[in-house]
């Protein structure tokens, strides 16, 4: 029953689940640092040298907080919400290849928990049962604020996703194939995707933002409209659930957009410094960081850049302008192969 | 294994679709159906059709059902708007339920020795499969259903611009 | 590739209407509703006479899809109805916003039906059959401003769901039976077994909600009521007919191997049918409700005529669906013209109309004759063939109460016409003009009924057509 590879598994279930969280609890301290940059100011200083330790002072005021359940709200749904939350932002990392695999005593050690030959689709399949966590938590907060943030966070997203999903076929269509790693391990070298779907990565980015609730896209928690938002009725830990998913969601988006459309552990003229595969494989896994850690900034450095939209504009920006734009995309991707002979 | 997770998938199924008829709340009942959905697409996973059960995944779980619920909150609806019907209809219901399942369960145990056993190709849900059948052998059915689609799209727009007075 | 354009004909005309509308909707936004109704009426009228010419045989596509020279005159039949539908109901459509829209709807449904009728395959009959009820959902909620209107649709589409849910219930199981979700393939092999025959009852019932008979038929008196007249007379026609034309084929072509089975059930639902049809209709007010009655009632005389499982079967209840379009159509012509002119439905609004619109009254009265079927009209004869088809089973008592059944009918037929010669009124109805494309719908529908009846040939024709079934 326990044989190596279980273990094997089991062991780097563990490891991916507290990279993610330690990468989304130091996110909560980039985005202020960032953020304070971008307005020339300090950002958090005072936990720890440079504020290091602001996000574990964040943590341990998150956890004795007053729990408060509203009693006119629904008790096994308002807490159901967050957990549902939670638990789907830690499930998409499965299909992720981190590496492409070490090779230790003969025997080969895949760096990714599971390839499953429609992995772009368990992403999704995922990332659309978010959508419940914050959709039960704003019902069941019984409020109407929280309900129409609710509401605005679902509806949004099922828009984004048809055109995401639009965006992802043109770029299946180029790689024939549905699974992570093979499309990982498909772009050797500088032969990243977005160089052939410079349209796609770009529909698809977009979409990323609004599918983890990020400005300019932030609309179910605009405060000016909405209170909170659909985590309005929420406090303490429950609230630090809902605000821990969107950071791990913006990791999960971040090492997504890198494995998709920029090589994912793949790096131009690597092969040539390093030949050992057990190392490569190793630097291959720090690349593949350094462009998440780079994603992860251009999130924040968007959402301190460029103002929120406004509800209409929202729709209409997905409806008329992306969901048409990806069609299009699919069509000259189809068009470009046919032209280039790769149509089988 | 694959046995004791079939059974614990059907039990599963069979006990949210259960539950969605019994629920008084309309989004339980919902929570419920989407359960549902889950266990049949872990049937398709234990069938080798991974595409299908992700597709279903999204589709039902991820699209449909969340339009149920917005549907359901926008109106909130809840335990006390839903009609409760009366004893006698409950009773009547019931028996019609009743004689209903032992005509299935009867057509059904008879058929059971006589059913056509025939060659299972256990590669036909991979997606290149599929994507054959679909575009081969059912390629009309495929066709019209986007026509189908499309006029569809076209009634809910022309529904959706109806102005109230 | 040339055999195909010739098979797909039919369809591929509609697709190209359906095209042009969209381009149309997209592109311009200067066209009248008058020029628009205009061209559609030639485009429909172009495909109804195109529909005759360069006709093949054959089987596209694996089997998915079939042509026949009987399919042909089904489809023909069906375009030819639609184009009156049209023709009748422009004093409606005139005044809407979103005609492009009902056109494209009313085309789709028109497509789904030939898909339907030609699907080899119970995949895409099943496709077929959505294709032709989901916009005729959203047809039935034209009248925007009314609410049951809405009523209408949401009836429509919840019936129309749940009877697709037990079809394919039905369908699965057949599947689960057979291997195949073909009509009649080589590894076929229906005989019988309990399972089958419920795999047939859940098709069955399926069937059933979509004709409206008996004990599926609730849906029907409000669907009928609250949808505008064009989409009533579109759904009672059209749409019925194709439902019969298929379910006639079906039940001679799949379940011929358990005829035994479905044939008392069809004698038990066709006595109740007619019989439920008939005393409901006595007492309706509406004349859309008393006509959705009548229909009912003229179902249950076709499922006589089917369960003859013969060729005359067959052709009988294609004759009589033909006559039925003329007679119902002309009925609902002079319904439509007047609901559109004053908005008066009701059988008291029609008293005394002989004296103020007496063409009218004549049409009314020779359409409503052939639905009661009195002799000299074609009514009489469709009726007469489907009880002689029905009779070869010998099932005389079948028959006697179906012809018990005709003089019921006859009685709340005569009321209608007695309250629009005879009765008197003060606030009768004011004068109606057509006008030429409801005028020249109503001369199709009376030169239908006498022709029809007069023709000797056509039955014969039919029959001819109805052959190797």
């Amino acid at each position: 029953m326990f044989t190596p590879a279980l273990i094997y598994i089991f062991i780097l279930i563990v490891v991916i689940f507290s990279v993610t969280l330690v990468i989304a609890m130091y996110s909560t301290y980039a985005e202020r640092k960032v953020a304070g940059f971008l307005q020339d100011r300090l950002g958090p200083n005072r936990a720890g040298p440079f504020g290091i330790l602001q996000p574990v002072a964040d943590g341990v005021k998150m956890f004795m907080k007053e729990e408060i359940i509203p009693d006119v709200s629904n008790k096994w749904l308002f807490i159901l919400g967050p957990s549902v939350a939670m638990a789907t932002c830690l499930m998409t990392s499965a299909v992720i290849p981190f590496g492409s695999g070490l090779t230790i005593g003969g025997t080969f050690y895949p760096m990714q928990v599971a390839d499953v030959n429609i992995g772009i689709l368990y992403v999704f399949g995922v990332v659309s049962i978010g959508v419940y966590g914050i959709m039960i938590g704003g019902w069941a907060s019984n409020n109407k604020y929280s309900l129409l943030g609710a509401l605005r966070a679902s509806s949004q997203m099922i828009s984004y996703e048809v055109a995401m999903g639009l965006s992802i076929i043109a770029l299946v269509m180029m790689t024939g194939t549905l699974s992570v790693r093979e499309i990982a391990a498909g772009q050797p070298g500088g032969h990243w995707n977005v160089l052939y779907q410079p349209l796609g990565f770009l529909i698809f980015i977009i979409c990323a933002f609004a599918e983890t609730n990020r400005a300019p896209f932030d609309l179910p928690e605009c405060e000016t409209e909405l209170v909170g938002g659909y985590h309005t009725e929420y406090s303490s830990m429950k609230l630090g659930f809902y605000l821990f998913a969107e950071y791990i969601n913006m990791f999960i988006s971040a090492a997504v957009i890198s494995t998709l459309y920029f090589g994912g552990y793949n790096m131009p003229f690597i092969g040539r410094f390093i030949t050992d595969p057990n190392t490569l494989s190793l630097v291959g896994t720090a690349f593949l960081f350094g462009k998440i850690f780079f994603f992860i900034f251009f999130f924040m450095w968007v959402r301190w850049t460029i103002p929120r939209f406004r509800y209409d504009q929202l729709m209409n920006l997905g409806w008329k302008g992306l969901i048409p734009l990806a069609i299009l995309n699919i069509f000259l991707t189809g068009l470009g192969m046919w032209f280039f002979g790769k149509v089988g | 294994m694959t046995l004791y997770l079939f059974y614990f998938l059907s039990f599963l199924a069979v006990l949210s679709a259960l539950m969605v008829v019994v629920s008084k709340n309309p989004v339980h009942s919902v929570l419920y159906l989407i359960m549902t959905f889950f266990a049949i697409a872990g049937h398709y996973v234990l069938l080798n059709a991974q595409f299908l059960a992700a597709v279903h995944v999204i589709v039902y779980a991820g699209a449909i059902m969340v339009l149920f619920l917005y549907v359901i909150m926008m109106l909130n609806l809840n335990a006390d708007t839903e009609p409760q019907k009366g004893k006698w209809l409950r009773v009547a219901a019931t028996v019609a339920g009743g004689i209903l399942m032992v005509v299935l369960v009867g057509a059904l145990r008879s058929a059971a020795d006589t059913l056509p056993v025939t060659a299972h190709d256990n590669q036909i849900g991979m997606i290149k499969n599929l994507g054959k059948v679909l575009y081969k052998d059912f390629m009309l059915p495929f066709e019209i259903s986007s026509i189908l689609f499309l006029v569809a799209m076209v009634g809910a727009v022309m529904l959706g611009k109806k102005e109230i007075k | 590739m040339t055999e195909f354009l010739f098979l797909l004909k039919h369809e591929l005309i509609l697709g190209l209407i359906l095209v042009i509308l969209l381009i149309m909707k997209i592109g311009s936004k200067s066209m009248t509703n008058s020029s628009l109704i205009s061209l559609m009426n030639g485009l429909l009228f172009i495909n109804f006479v195109a529909g005759w010419f360069l006709n093949r045989e054959g089987v596209l596509f694996g089997g998915m899809f079939q042509n026949s020279s009987l399919l042909v005159f089904e489809k023909n039949v069906l375009s030819l109805g639609t184009w009156i539908i049209c023709l009748q109901s422009s004093a409606w459509m005139k005044n809407h916003k979103h005609l492009p829209e009902f056109y494209m709807l009313m085309i789709s449904t028109l497509m789904g039906m030939f898909f339907m009728l030609s699907s080899g395959n119970l995949l895409m009959f099943y496709i077929g059959l959505e294709l032709s009820t989901i916009p005729l959902a959203a047809m039935c909620n034209f009248d925007l401003e009314k609410a049951n209107s809405s009523e209408a649709a949401m009836k429509m589409i919840m019936s129309s769901a749940f009877s697709s849910g037990i079809l394919l219930f039905g369908i699965s199981l057949f599947y689960g039976m057979t291997g195949t979700f073909s009509l009649g393939g080589p590894s076929y092999n229906f005989d019988g077994s309990p399972l089958q025959v419920l795999a047939f009852i859940m098709i069955f019932s399926g069937f059933a909600f979509k004709l409206s008979v008996v004990p599926f038929h609730l849906w029907t008196a409000d669907v009928y009521e609250g949808s505008p007249v064009a989409v009533t007379s579109y759904l009672s026609v059209i749409s019925k007919g194709s439902m019969v034309f298929v379910f006639a084929s079906v039940m001679y072509t799949a379940f011929r191997g358990i005829a035994s089975v479905w044939y008392d059930g069809l004698v038990v639902l066709s006595l109740v049918t007619m019989i439920v049809g008939n005393l409901f209709a006595l007492r309706q007010n509406n004349m859309k409700r008393f006509l959705a009655f009548s229909s009912i009632a003229q179902v249950g005389y076709i499922l006589i005529g089917i369960s003859g499982s013969s060729e005359s079967g067959m052709a009988s209840s294609i004759y009589f669906i033909l006559i039925y379009i003329f007679s119902n159509l002309g009925a609902f012509g002079v319904i439509s013209l007047i609901s559109a002119h004053t908005g008066r439905e009701s059988v008291d609004d029609y008293k005394g109309m002989y004296k103020t619109n007496p063409m009218l009254s004549w049409v009314l009265a020779l359409s409503l004759f052939s639905l009661a079927g009195i002799p000299p009209t074609a009514g009489f004869f469709g009726k007469m063939f489907l009880l002689t088809a029905g009779a070869a089973k010998g099932n005389y008592f079948l028959i006697t109460i179906a012809a018990l059944n005709m003089i019921i009918s006859l009685y709340y037929y005569l009321r209608i016409i007695r309250a629009v010669f005879m009765d008197k009124n003060e606030n009768s109805l004011p004068s109606v003009q057509g006008d030429f494309g409801s005028r020249l719908a109503l001369i199709c529908c009376v030169v239908g009924i006498l022709i029809t009846g007069f023709a000797g040939g056509l039955y014969e024709y039919i029959l001819s057509l109805s052959h190797g079934l």
